[in-house]
């Protein structure tokens, strides 16, 4: 039962080896995401000559846009590929043997990579709403709103596992993965809040996972979402969490016959 | 000659075995028509609250939108395959075989892969384009038009030059995971309007990392009156670019430990 030890540990060790690598992904984009956003609303806000538009001041955006890729490396955990790579090289009948379910094994090292940036969410959060949000920022929202990102992601491996098992009949998958992040970032809010959507839109996306990969989490921390919006996003991500479950076993059942091992 | 006769061998290649994976082939014409969708819907959803943005009405965004999504294919189409592989070569040394042949490496291992699927969106991307001219209120001057396809030519170079500056630290990092994340993000530069930057940022986008030279600062000179300082400043920093990444590419095989020494 200490497996799951072992297994955190050896991510973490890979993700902390290349340690330049770390530190130019983490702050460079956050901060250079963070910046453009930022440079565009200002320019939104002095054409229009306001101060607030849908609710969201220029400090409101700032913190969103703050949040919204440091959230979006939650959701990604590891990166695309995570179950491809082995299929296409034939690696991936080492799980086969394991005392443990593939899936098992690859949900864990996907949620291991989440938590990390799950701490560091947290941390640079706390840190800049004690700083720069006036009144400061409640703790509680953050690690709540925080524990919705951990919950997507693990809604979203399992939406991405469905694309990795392609890999089964096709190619290459990369493409399809890098749409479904595409998808989320624009119908999640990560790119513009979604209350700037028509509200059409609003509607539609009510039904999908993307609000509540993004858009939820983002305004639990900043202290927006009410409790029906979190409970209703709860119920969405177990709805959508289910669907995926279904439709990964049936692709692993037909999947699985098709797959060559390399005899390792 | 000799350059262009082994760039069409390159691409008779590329095209034959992009025609052996048929499914990864639609995969990314599907791909890259939602990275289209999306960045269209951004400055509609933009535009539902603002007339104006920059300085720009929607129509002129719109054909911004086209010129970056056309400056993006051609990217894709002759550069982009290639740039991801550069990171496996010199660390796995297989950049040997790109050094041992009697034609320049960097050129070689830039355009070796023409992406076909690319190449698809490239024309999907022009349609944009001429639907974004159109719309657009006034004459359309065909004088104007063949200096933004130079324009266009030159944003595409230093996108690549930009690309490299941030690859080629692998030589020294043997990891460039974070750099080529960094690239993609301030990638997000060259996709908005450059006089939304002020200060600081204006300065960094201008002349450090120039990625709003690339499409917006060609597609001003196309709608605006034509500024000759701009117009120099553009080519200078190009100029200046791809003398940088000569001598990093230089410095950076001095670095290189190949597969069989």
């Amino acid at each position: 039962m200490n497996w799951w030890r072992f297994v955190v540990a050896a991510e973490l060790r890979k993700i902390l080896a290349y340690r330049s690598d770390f530190w130019v992904t983490f702050v460079g984009q956050t901060l250079v995401q963070l910046l453009i956003a930022r440079a565009l609303w200002s320019a939104l806000y002095e054409a229009q000559g306001v101060t607030e538009m849908n609710g969201y001041t220029l400090e409101m955006m700032t913190l969103y846009y703050l949040i919204a890729p440091i959230g979006q490396k939650i959701l990604i955990g590891q990166n695309v590929g995570f179950i491809a790579r082995e299929i296409y090289d034939g690696t991936f009948s080492r799980y086969l043997i394991y005392p443990l379910s593939p899936f098992q094994y690859k949900t864990l090292t996907y949620f291991t990579h989440s938590l990390f940036y799950f701490v560091q969410l947290i941390l640079i959060i706390s840190i800049y709403g004690t700083f720069f949000v006036p009144g400061g920022i409640n703790i509680g929202g953050v690690i709540l709103g925080a524990s919705l990102y951990l919950i997507a992601s693990l809604v979203y491996a399992m939406i991405q596992t469905i694309i990795e098992l392609i890999s089964l009949w096709a190619d290459n998958i990369w493409s399809l993965a890098v749409m479904l992040r595409f998808a989320t970032s624009f119908f999640g809010g990560g790119l513009i809040p979604l209350t700037f959507f028509p509200d059409w839109s609003l509607v539609v996306l009510k039904y999908t996972p993307f609000p509540y990969f993004v858009s939820l989490p983002i305004r639990t921390i900043m202290g927006t979402s009410t409790t029906e919006e979190i409970l209703f996003g709860l119920l969405m991500l177990t709805f959508w969490y289910g669907i995926s479950v279904g439709i990964v076993k049936l692709i692993w059942n037909r999947g699985q016959l098709r797959f060559t091992g390399a005899g390792q | 000659m000799r350059y262009l006769r082994l760039y069409l061998y390159f691409m008779q290649f590329s095209i034959s075995r992009a025609l052996e994976f048929r499914l990864d082939f639609t995969f990314r014409i599907v791909m890259d028509m939602f990275y289209y969708l999306v960045n269209i819907l951004f400055f509609k959803v933009i535009y539902l609250h603002t007339p104006m943005l920059a300085g720009w009405s929607s129509e002129q965004v719109q054909l911004f939108v086209a010129t970056f999504l056309i400056v993006d294919g051609i990217s894709m189409t002759v550069f982009s395959s290639n740039m991801w592989w550069i990171p496996e070569l010199i660390n796995k040394g297989g950049l040997d075989y790109y050094l041992i042949r009697p034609v320049s490496s960097l050129f070689f291992v830039s355009t070796r892969d023409f992406s076909v699927n690319s190449l698809i969106n490239l024309f999907m991307a022009m349609g944009i384009f001429i639907y974004a001219l159109i719309d657009l209120p006034g004459e359309i001057s065909f004088l104007k038009l063949l200096f933004f396809i130079v324009l266009i030519i030159n944003g595409t170079l230093l996108h690549y030059l930009l690309h490299l500056l941030l690859t080629l630290p692998i030589f020294w990092t043997h990891s460039s995971r974070g750099f080529v994340d960094l690239f993609y993000s301030l990638g997000m530069a060259m996709e908005r309007p450059h006089r939304i930057y002020k200060g600081g940022l204006r300065i960094v986008f201008n002349f450090l990392l120039p990625f709003t030279l690339i499409a917006s600062v060609p597609a001003q000179l196309y709608m605006e009156a034509f500024d000759v300082m701009t117009f120099v400043h553009l080519t200078v920093v190009t100029a200046i670019f791809w003398m940088l990444i000569l001598f990093i590419w230089k410095k950076g095989l001095k670095n290189y430990s190949s597969a069989s020494s």
